[in-house]
């Protein structure tokens, strides 16, 4: 089979692959059209995984957990459905209920084993992903990896073409599936072509700070990088934030401040420190009733000053005036290839997602982790809520050469306590 | 004689109303010379008086010893006649298996997963598609857990489990319809052509169900699609032996280890076409199910062209290149299933066609024989001889073959097109989804004749009369209950994929 992910020597292996549809057939021809703010996300994937203890999860067999799935995708049948393209080049989804990959898999550790390591990027390996393309017809749009650890312990991982969502709609379809798997009645409403409008669609004819061009990659959406990207994950607690880092403004902002300061400081000052950032955060003004789309706002953020040197209020305060770029995006999304995570430096507020409310059995997950697969060469910082309320996660992503100078940067200023080589 | 077409409208009628003449006149002969023999007795009796016809009467000197010697003569008869009468057959309810909605295979999925499996070979998959695009599947038919892994784990476990979802369901639902309890059945038969594990999947029934330990059971595997009916006449038979006694019937098919996981073009066809399915009916010849029976069995037939080469080859189990089992089907199956078809109308017709309709295929027999070779045969006229009918959901091709050679209306063909499109060919089974789909749309009345057809390999072809009991009223429990109203649907002939 081409284009497979390698199953390698790891702990997690045995690989069953299979398909989850719907249980009603959707009307031939159906289509589903994507705005041009979804088609500039598509060379990106959301990648979340949650872990469930083995109080909660052990006595769910592969049926009970593919089960719940059936009644979702009759409510959302186009995000299984397959992509194609019009005649102009527009790619458009076909909702020909082909449905999404099902992945099972078991590791050898036992959940306490693996949740021991305190970087939980070792969670990427619990998501099977695989890019759309080289045929679109044939790539499902989503992937779920469902991995049993040795102590009965459940894993699902989620591979998710940003196009048909953000990270918002993983945690929305997640819900929708514990809710499911609880035994509720699941009801998604239809939205309407103008509640999938933005909220304020004035362009102001600017090209959008927050994207960048790539060359064309035909039908295989993977976004091409110069460097290898690595990624490290920590926790922080908000009480920290908020002691030792005095400044005006939410966690998020104070974090982000803090972040981008010391890797300006890592990369050296000059012309080499990123002046602009983007910031992707859940857009307050949001469409209600939930729904799967791309509804986190992009927004931009310019600094004259050098960040290095600056102060954290200057910073923060400069984070909170970042203009919402959503429209212009949308307009040119469909010229062209582009990346967004990491086309500048990028900081993702998750902070508020619940994926914590999926509960198996009223147990919420033990861990959750989330990232974006395709980030560009400036990097992405992605926060995200801890098991624990007080804490966060947060997990960079950057080019390999950078990673080990940002981490001493982060640990100089007092973000992450030790330094463990290897983790 | 054939009737010539003719285009003229009012000749036409005029046609019509001789043939509605000839087959009154002939299908009532013997009660049309009946009525004048009566009619001129009657008048006799009235013009002779009472005391001539007592007077007639005593001068025949019966005694007493004629008279119960005559008697016991016309009992004796009459007892001969009554114990060599075959016992009637009564199929009590049936059951069809409802699939699990998340074993649904959508054509896209399906078409996805053939083209991962068979990676190297895209012109077996294009060969594929364009089979499923003029198949006459829907998008609703349903393959085992098993088959719908990338690739496929058929597993003998599998295999069984599958076995257990399909017929326990079925069973059960039998139960719950007719109140029947394990222990009151004397006779079990099931029938399935290609999964034969051992213990048997008649003992794996009877360890379920704790059935009692003198029970009949057979376990028929291997003959094909047409084994149901096949299980019917075994039955019958049994039933004949065995007063006051039922038989259960399982017929299915299980898809599971039958997958085809090579790339021979012949061979991938059935991975196409087959579906998960299973029915289970009740037999009975006690006369206190007369009146909750659904049918009376009136004829079976059964033929078998096993002895021609031709016939016998053409559905044929082997293995490919690279030693991957299949069944390879012949070009020259819908031929070969005409043929066998014309072998059982042959049987069949003189027990079932009414008297107008033998005179005429007779006539035109000799005709032809005689007369003129080159005079087109007459086609008897099954529509008068049946009101619905059941034809083996084969495939597309088979149905219209057979609408074509019994010159049936979309009507009579529409259990079998709606069935293939539900269900999909669920091989022995499909007849009985077939009586279901035509019971829930209300068209079953009493005293309506059913002629279910069946082929199989071999190659055989089976055929059973029955005749409806009481009229089947609407809504009917069974796999049909939640789409019934959705059909008819019209099916394209070739759906773009």
């Amino acid at each position: 089979m081409s284009q497979l992910q390698e199953e390698g020597s790891g702990p997690v292996h045995g690989f069953l692959l299979s398909t989850v549809s719907s249980t009603q057939p959707t009307e031939t021809g159906t289509t589903h059209e994507r705005t041009g703010l979804d088609l500039a996300m598509k060379l990106h994937y959301v990648k979340a995984v949650c872990i469930y203890s083995a109080e909660a999860a052990r006595e769910l067999t592969v049926m009970h957990v593919k089960g719940p799935f059936f009644p979702i995708f009759n409510q959302i049948p186009w995000i299984s459905g397959r992509l194609s393209r019009h005649d102009s080049g527009r790619p458009f989804i076909k909702c020909n209920d082909c449905g999404t990959r099902f992945v099972e898999s078991q590791c050898d550790l036992t959940e306490e084993e693996w949740l021991r390591v305190s970087d939980r990027s070792v969670d990427e390996s619990l998501v099977y992903h695989q890019p759309v393309g080289p045929e679109l017809a044939y790539s499902p749009l989503i992937y779920i990896q469902m991995t049993r650890f040795k102590c009965g312990g459940l894993a699902l991982g989620f591979s998710w073409a940003h196009i048909i969502g953000d990270a918002l709609s993983v945690s929305h379809f997640l819900n929708l599936w514990a809710r499911a798997l609880a035994g509720e009645e699941v009801y998604c409403p239809k939205t309407t072509d103008s509640e999938r409008g933005l909220p304020n669609p004035n362009p102001t004819g600017k090209e959008p700070g927050s994207i960048k061009r790539v060359d064309p990659v035909g039908d295989l959406w993977v976004a091409p990088s110069d460097s290898k990207m690595t990624t490290h994950s920590f926790n922080v607690t908000v009480k920290n934030i908020k002691t030792n880092f005095g400044a005006n403004g939410n966690e998020f902002e104070i974090l982000s401040g803090i972040i981008w300061r010391c890797i300006a400081q890592a990369r050296g000052g000059g012309g080499s420190e990123p002046v602009t950032i983007t910031i992707i955060r859940s857009d307050p003004n949001g469409l209600k009733p939930r729904a799967v789309r791309n509804s986190q706002m992009i927004s931009s953020v310019h600094v004259d000053f050098s960040v290095a040197e600056a102060k954290l209020e200057e910073i923060v305060k400069s984070i909170g005036k970042a203009t919402d770029e959503r429209s212009e995006i949308d307009e040119i999304g469909e010229s062209d290839d582009f990346i967004v995570y990491g086309a500048k430096l990028t900081f993702v507020d998750l902070s508020e997602v619940d994926f914590y409310e999926a509960k198996i059995k009223e147990t919420s997950p033990v861990s959750v982790y989330c990232n974006v697969q395709g980030i560009g060469d400036e990097g992405a910082v992605v926060v995200l809520p801890a098991a624990v309320e007080e804490e966060r996660v947060v997990t960079v992503t950057l080019p390999e050469d950078e990673m080990e100078k940002v981490k001493w940067e982060l640990k100089k200023c007092g973000l992450i306590k030790t330094l463990i080589n290897g983790e | 004689m054939p009737p010539p077409k003719m285009p003229d409208l009012s000749s036409s009628m005029k046609h019509k109303y001789v043939k509605l003449g000839y087959q009154y006149l002939v299908n009532n002969f013997p009660t049309l010379l009946l009525i004048p023999i009566l009619a001129y007795t009657a008048l006799e009796l009235f013009r002779m008086g009472p005391e001539e016809i007592l007077n007639h009467l005593n001068s025949l000197n019966f005694s007493l010893l004629h008279i119960l010697g005559s008697s016991f003569v016309i009992m004796f008869f009459l007892t001969v006649y009554f114990m060599s009468k075959p016992r009637t057959i009564y199929l009590v309810d049936y059951s069809c298996f409802k699939p699990p909605v998340t074993c649904r295979v959508p054509f896209a999925t399906f078409m996805e997963h053939s083209r991962l499996n068979l990676i190297d070979t895209p012109k077996s998959v294009e060969f594929q598609m364009r089979i499923l695009e003029r198949s006459g599947l829907g998008e609703e038919t349903c393959l085992p857990p098993a088959i719908h892994y990338i690739p496929p784990t058929p597993t003998m476990d599998a295999a069984r489990s599958e076995a257990e979802l399909v017929i326990f369901t079925a069973m059960d639902d039998l139960f719950k319809k007719t109140g029947l309890k394990p222990k009151d059945i004397d006779i079990l038969i099931v029938n399935c052509s290609l999964f034969s594990p051992t213990p048997s999947l008649s003992a794996m029934i009877i360890n379920k169900y704790k059935l009692r330990s003198n029970i009949k059971s057979l376990n028929l595997s291997g003959m094909g699609c047409s084994a149901s009916l096949i299980s019917v006449d075994v039955a019958r038979d049994l039933l004949q032996v065995h007063p006051n006694s039922n038989a259960v019937i399982v017929s299915t098919e299980i898809i599971t280890p039958n997958y085809y996981q090579g790339k021979e073009r012949a061979m991938l066809l059935p991975n196409c076409l087959f579906r998960m399915g299973a029915a289970a009916i009740l037999l009975s010849n006690r006369r206190s199910d007369r009146w909750r029976a659904k049918y009376k069995l009136c004829h079976l037939v059964r033929t078998h062209k096993g002895a021609e080469d031709k016939s016998y080859y053409c559905v044929y189990q082997q293995e490919d290149d690279e030693s991957h089992v299949g069944i390879n089907l012949n070009k020259d199956l819908m031929a070969i299933a005409g043929e066998a078809l014309k072998s059982n109308i042959t049987t069949i017709g003189p027990l079932v066609l009414p008297a107008s309709e033998q005179l005429l295929f007779l006539s035109s027999l000799i005709g032809r024989k005689i007369f003129n070779a080159k005079w087109k045969p007459y086609i008897p006229d099954f529509k008068m001889a049946f009101e619905h009918f059941c034809i083996h959901a084969g495939g597309r091709a088979v149905i219209d073959e057979l609408q074509k050679s019994l010159q049936l209306s979309a009507e009579h063909v529409e259990a079998s097109r709606m069935t293939l499109h539900r269900f999909g060919n669920t091989s022995s089974s499909s007849l009985w989804y077939e009586l279901s789909y035509i019971e829930a749309k209300g068209k079953m009345k009493r005293g309506d004749r059913v002629w279910q057809i069946a082929f199989g390999s071999g190659f055989k072809c089976n055929s059973a009369v029955w005749k409806s009991n009481r009229t089947i009223k609407t809504p009917t429990e069974g796999p049909w209950s939640d789409c019934i109203d959705r059909y008819p649907v019209f099916i394209p002939e070739v759906v773009k994929l």
